[in-house]
């Protein structure tokens, strides 16, 4: 899916406009609120690429989603539930090169949705 | 030759700033043109021990070197220490309360999973503090790559 089509179809606000990339391309995602989870599972993928057409798909809206996804050279951060994040984590966002959005949708639905228009998602590796 | 020294002092239960001397150890290492692969594994398991000492410890500090092909991180906190390293390292189980899982950790994988990207883990600890010493190795096709 395009970066274009998720915000389109899942009505996402972008909240860092300055990053983003109508055309970037999203093959993958992984969702959690728990980012001890996040890097267990994502660091175990060797494809640098895979990592880059993926998305965070959370709802933790600290700062520490968005330095797990910038650990992990995902680019990439989708809050869900409507959750708005604060002024500073945006901020941190812009700085560390990921794009941030959020979605009035569940981690549940949007996850079911995103598998329907073919997004995989990321298990571990061995 | 060292081509990297750096110190940073972790705050406890800081959560703004946590994650900081990591984010920029990861943009040091991509500057200095380091794989993606080698620059993930040091980044992942930085910050899983810098997250560590802001939830566990009563404050410590984290070293970044690079000497000749090694990096060496090591990250020392003030206590109270792991009372049963074992027990640490199983996958699974923290200590963490309801405010580091309120912040996305204390799911019990830390130390596993910097032990599973490290080329070498030694981890001291005792009621006086912890100390985390972890090396990794940079392979010829881990140079010049970025």
């Amino acid at each position: 899916m395009k970066l274009s089509q998720i915000v389109h179809k899942f009505g996402c606000t972008v909240y860092t406009k300055d990053l983003y990339d109508p055309e970037k391309t999203i093959d993958f995602a992984f969702c959690s609120d728990l980012m001890s989870d996040a890097l267990m599972i994502m660091s175990t993928v060797k494809d640098g690429e895979t990592l880059r057409d993926s998305v965070l798909i959370t709802g933790l809206t600290t700062n520490q989603s968005i330095r797990t996804a910038e650990m992990l050279d995902v680019e990439v951060v989708l809050l869900v539930r409507g959750k708005i994040p604060a002024e500073p984590v945006i901020e941190l966002a812009r700085e560390s090169g990921i794009v941030l959005l959020g979605t009035n949708l569940t981690m549940f639905n949007v996850s079911g949705l995103m598998y329907q228009e073919g997004i995989q998602g990321i298990s571990l590796h061995k | 030759m060292i081509t990297l020294d750096r110190h940073f002092v972790i705050v406890p239960n800081d959560y703004n700033e946590a994650g900081k001397a990591s984010s920029e150890l990861k943009r040091t290492l991509k500057r200095m043109g380091f794989s993606r692969d080698l620059i993930k594994r040091v980044s992942v398991a930085s910050y899983e021990a810098e997250i560590n000492i802001v939830i566990h410890s009563l404050g410590g500090t984290a070293d970044f070197k690079i000497i000749d092909d090694v990096i060496y991180l090591q990250f020392i906190d003030c206590g109270p220490g792991i009372p049963d390293i074992e027990l640490a390292m199983q996958e699974g189980f923290s200590t963490a309360n309801e405010v580091s899982r309120l912040n996305g950790f204390g799911a019990g994988m830390g130390l596993k999973n910097i032990k599973k990207a490290a080329d070498d883990m030694i981890l001291v600890s005792d009621c006086n503090g912890t100390v985390l010493k972890l090396k990794f190795y940079i392979r010829e096709d881990d140079k010049n790559v970025g």
